[in-house]
């Protein structure tokens, strides 16, 4: 879990990077800082379990198992990308390992979520579906919709909130009225609220959930308090009108959950500093060629501008 | 001093700025680092200081106005008064109407253009323009056009800059039948409109229509359809593919639009139209004779006395001479040998002086020199223009004029043959 | 041969694919015990059960973007929307998601879904419930749209669509449920792209669309009184287009009217009119014409409602004016 949490980092600070430097076309969205969250959940699930993304969908990408060659690739447009250039970062599938895309609509993909858990039921699979989507994305009327039909179903579905505390530029508050978790609690649905940068937490959790889920006790929904380093998206820097420097740093100093779980395991003796310091070393190497290899691959065939339109 | 007062650039995208208040009036003294007027950006109000002392002048923005970034827009000068002011000067900035004068606009240069670049000015402000002089040069999607003035006058005012993108139908400049006082030069903020009574006095504008677009020297696009043949697509295909002139149902007064069904009709109107005009071809043949034929005397003496070498040029002038009503041009092609040569109004200004120029255009009156040859009469039926052949006769020379009906009336060929032979039998005689 | 209304057209062939093909589902509201306020799918819940046959609250969206999710991961849904007008409710999870689904993902993903719904005015519905719709989704890349102008079609072209591994928009013509045809037993589907030639001509080509095909029809009898040899064609589906047999007619009488139940501006009529000027232009002795349902929003009162949708009446005038070559400035 500790590799998957660092390898996230490293993704998201050379994907930044890219940015910056003016490598990357269009924009793209940090996960940095939430971490746990994908981790914690999706190191409790199979590959053939599912979870539909968001537009911050490269931390959920990483964590269900993706490689950073092919998702590099997909960032800058190029044919070996996942989606063969033809996605980018806000629509990046990896079909493969359960990852149904990431949606660039807000609150977009929970009803391919339910969706797919309702598949799952009909079809007789005991595979379970994870929506993630963020606390802005409560303000949609689709999840009330889903969640109703999901719970009067009992269709095996995870809804997992990640409240990072801001819709866009607004704080949480000023946009979600009264508590989360008792928006899924009106369906009847159990709903649970765990520290996000807690990897255990989380992790132990959603093992919980995903057991029950898989004998038929679903939906469930859970709230997992986190915070996103960057702004809400990579050219989103001077944001101090919205969210004070203090704050940020904070969370980046005393609630980082990498460096928190690092601890943890060097304190279990899991773990020594220098084993730790070693993996992020060869992460950060390994995410390095990954993007020279990407910066350096082929762009798609024009040929296929209008391929894919429809399936055969 | 005076320095300028721009308004500042204000931020990434931003090229214009509303003007919300001076803080200092005209005539009023300043002292550098004086906040001098508020201007609104994108996100706020900020104030534009003064950079030097002096009194604030020559104000030509008003507040509300939308300045483009860069225009100046005041002054500060030495004194609270200033030379050239402001009262007389006819500026042409957005808070003002524009000079009385006839407004010039960015003409419409293309099909789907709808603003030109205009690249150069080639007149100044004062100057003295000709309708026919070049007044500014603009950039169409295909070339750089140049726009003449379409009046004479001076120019009273420019309203756009070399650099500007101007919407076809906009204002550009005003030419004034008088010379102005003062005329002015300034960038494009908004079209002139008299939207408010402006500060200095200034003269109502003439009330008048823009001028029309000014003779260009490229084809704009055609002004109105009303020159075309109305036929669908169908029936231009086969006429076409026969060769058939929609004209012909035209002139025969069947009723547009046309369709298929009517290529019947086209193609029976059409072989009578080649068999009539057959017929019509060879109407008229006049021959004249010429006893004594006094033409090359004269031709000696003009060249003795007058240096005019080019005996065929007096040749065609006296043809020319006898075949002119008006002031039309008259081109006279000279066949002669084989080879076709044209004089362009070849009796003017003075007979013989006029050039030799190869064949260009159909035209007005072919001269068929025969003078020395063996050939004793033609009979060859109308050509593209009347023919006048000259031919050797026993005394003096022959001459046949051969036409269509529709070249010349009866009368006019009778009058052009008769004022030719007389020409060659006494030139002296008709020139002077 | 025997003839079935094209509501049984459509019960029949749902039925077949789904004892074809166990991964096909319906979803949609009142779809189950009630069979659709229409009925068009009574019994259905009776044989396949609750699990495929499922009823879902008033939540379009909700709905929608369930089947999409299902679709995408390994079901067939038949999504039922109730009123074409409903349309509008559903554009994201449409549009958005499963129109482009496939390409987004580089080809991997599959949307194989049907979005069953229909269209037509004159049931004194009013605006929110006559829309003809099917121009918004044919513009959206990714979407096939098909419109059954009778039961024949209505039958072959389900099973085709079911089949299909797209998002497929399948418009019927709510006052055809009744109307009966000849339809074909045994296993029959109808290809999409493929138009069909209803009536042969020589003066004058019509072009129609789903309950405008019959209109075309009547059309054609009353010009061919007249001595005027129209053609009628259906189009069977708008995407894909079967440009060509629609070329090959334009080029044969030289003169078009594309007729259609959608608006008459910016509409279906609008394109097929576009593509016949664009490649038959050279042919064409009268300028096409595009007959749409005015640019109103469908009245309520039958006196209103009836004069804005094309007739046999309206287009046989129109026809006539083009053959006698007459100027026509605009429908």
């Amino acid at each position: 879990m500790y590799r998957q949490m660092v390898r996230i980092r490293s993704f998201e600070d050379n994907a930044n990077q890219l940015y910056l430097s003016a490598k990357m076309p269009g924009l793209t969205h940090m996960y940095s800082g939430e971490e746990a969250v994908a981790v914690g959940i999706c190191e409790a699930l199979r590959k053939t379990d599912k979870i539909t993304s968001t537009h911050r969908g490269h931390g959920h990408c990483v964590a269900k198992g993706a490689d950073f060659k092919n998702m590099f690739c997909e960032l800058l447009g190029k044919e070996e990308g996942y989606c063969r250039g033809k996605g980018g970062s806000m629509h990046i599938a990896d079909q493969s390992n359960g990852n149904l895309g990431a949606n660039a609509i807000v609150g977009g993909s929970m009803g391919i979520a339910t969706g797919s858990a309702l598949r799952a039921k009909l079809l007789g699979s005991d595979d379970v579906t994870v929506c993630f989507f963020g606390d802005g994305a409560t303000a949609q009327g689709l999840l009330y919709e889903v969640m109703n039909m999901a719970a009067l179903w009992k269709l095996p579905i995870i809804y997992a909130c990640e409240n990072n505390g801001y819709s866009e530029y607004t704080k949480t508050e000023e946009i979600a009225a009264g508590s989360i978790t008792a928006r899924a609690e009106a369906f009847g649905i159990e709903a649970v609220t765990v520290d996000g940068q807690d990897v255990l937490a989380v992790n132990d959790l959603t093992q919980k959930l995903v057991e029950r889920c898989r004998k038929g006790e679903g939906p469930f929904f859970v709230e997992l308090m986190t915070y996103r380093y960057h702004g809400h998206h990579v050219g989103d820097i001077n944001r101090e009108y919205y969210r004070s420097k203090d704050e940020e740093k904070l969370w980046k100093t005393e609630r980082d959950p990498i460096t928190r779980f690092g601890d943890w395991l060097t304190t279990e003796g899991l773990a020594s500093a220098e084993d730790l310091a070693a993996m992020s070393a060869e992460i950060k190497a390994d995410a390095a060629a990954a993007v020279e290899y990407a910066l350096a691959a082929k762009y798609p065939d024009i040929s296929e501008v209008d391929m894919h339109v429809f399936a055969a | 001093m005076p320095h300028d007062i721009i308004m500042p650039a204000l931020g990434m995208a931003q090229d214009t700025g509303v003007l919300v208040r001076w803080i200092k009036q005209p005539g009023e003294a300043v002292a550098e680092g004086d906040a001098l007027f508020e201007v609104e950006t994108d996100k706020a109000t900020m104030e534009v200081e003064a950079q030097s002392a002096g009194y604030l002048t020559q104000v030509t923005a008003q507040a509300g106005d939308n300045v483009p970034v860069g225009q100046v827009i005041a002054q500060i000068s030495e004194s609270a008064s200033d030379t050239a002011a402001p009262t007389s000067m006819q500026p042409a900035s957005a808070s003002e109407t524009p000079p009385e004068g006839h407004e010039i606009i960015m003409p419409a240069l293309g099909m789907a253009q709808d603003t030109g670049l205009l690249v150069s000015w080639q007149k100044a402000p004062g100057d003295a323009v000709a309708a026919d002089d070049v007044l500014f040069e603009v950039e169409t999607d295909k070339s750089t056009v140049e726009v003449a003035a379409g009046f004479d006058g001076f120019v009273a005012a420019l309203l756009a800059e070399a650099g500007d993108n101007v919407p076809v139908g906009e204002v550009v400049a005003v030419i004034s039948a008088e010379k102005p006082t003062a005329a002015s030069r300034s960038a494009r903020s908004k079209p002139p409109s008299a939207a408010k009574a402006p500060a200095a006095p200034a003269p109502e504008p003439v009330a008048s229509k823009p001028s029309p677009a000014p003779a260009i020297t490229q084809k704009a696009k055609p002004a109105t359809m009303s020159g075309r043949i109305l036929a669908s697509p169908k029936l231009r295909r086969l006429a076409a593919a026969q060769g058939l002139d929609l004209d012909i149902l035209r002139r025969a007064g069947v009723p547009e639009p046309y369709h298929a069904k009517d290529l019947t009709q086209l193609i029976q109107l059409s072989s009578r139209a080649t068999t009539s005009a057959a017929t019509i071809a060879a109407a008229r043949r006049i021959t004249a004779q010429v006893p004594s034929e006094g033409f090359s005397a004269f031709a000696a003496w003009a060249h003795e006395s007058a240096g005019i070498s080019d005996s065929v040029a007096l040749l065609a002038g006296l043809l020319a001479g006898s075949l002119r009503q008006d002031d039309s041009d008259i081109i006279v092609a000279v066949e002669n040998y084989g080879a076709t040569t044209h004089y362009h109004n070849p009796d003017r200004p003075r007979l013989g002086q006029a050039k030799a120029l190869a064949a260009d255009g159909t035209p007005s009156i072919i001269l068929r020199d025969m003078r020395i040859s063996h050939i004793s009469s033609v009979t060859m039926g109308a050509e593209e223009a009347p023919v006048i052949t000259i031919l050797p006769a026993d005394t003096g020379l022959g001459l046949i004029l051969e036409c269509s009906a529709a070249q010349l009336s009866a009368s006019g060929a009778l009058d052009c043959l008769q004022k030719f032979a007389a020409r060659l039998a006494e030139p002296l005689n008709h020139i002077l | 041969m025997r003839e079935i209304t094209l509501s049984q057209a459509v019960n029949e062939a749902i039925a077949e694919e789904m004892r074809r093909d166990a991964s096909v589902f319906i979803i949609g509201e009142d779809v189950a015990e009630a069979g659709t306020p229409f009925k068009v799918l009574s019994g259905l819940v009776e044989e396949f059960g609750t699990d495929r046959v499922i009823d879902t609250p008033i939540a379009e969206p909700g709905f929608m973007g369930i089947a999409v999710g299902a679709a995408m991961t390994g079901s067939r849904p038949i999504v039922d929307l109730m009123f074409g007008d409903f349309i509008f409710l559903i554009m994201d999870q449409l549009c958005n998601q499963a129109a482009k689904t496939h390409y987004m993902s580089g080809g991997k993903l599959n949307v194989p879904l049907v979005l069953r719904t229909n269209l037509g005015a004159t049931r004194r519905s009013a605006a929110q419930h006559s829309q003809s719709l099917h121009a918004l989704v044919a513009h959206i890349p990714g979407l096939k749209v098909a419109m059954p102008s009778s039961a024949l079609e209505a039958k072959g072209l389900m099973k085709t669509a079911i089949r299909d591994n797209n998002p497929v928009v399948i418009f019927e013509d709510k006052l055809m449920y009744q109307d009966k045809a000849e339809v074909p037993e045994g296993e029959f589907l109808i290809p999409f792209g493929v138009a069909n030639v209803k009536r042969q001509g020589t003066d004058i080509t019509l072009i129609g669309t789903s309950s405008m095909v019959q209109v075309c029809e009547k059309a054609a009898e009353i010009l061919a009184a007249e001595g005027i040899s129209a053609e009628v064609i259906d189009p069977r589906t708008i995407v894909p287009l079967d440009e060509e047999t629609l070329l090959a007619s334009a080029r044969k009488t030289s003169r078009v009217i594309v007729v259609d139940e959608g608006h008459q501006s910016y509409g279906i009529t609008g394109e097929i009119a576009s593509r016949i000027n664009e490649k038959a232009f050279y042919y064409l002795d009268a300028p096409v014409l595009r007959m749409g349902a005015m640019d109103v929003p469908i009245p309520f009162s039958p006196a209103l409602e009836d004069i804005t949708v094309p007739t046999p009446e309206t287009v046989a005038a129109n026809a006539r004016k083009l053959c006698s070559g007459e100027m026509i400035h605009a429908a």
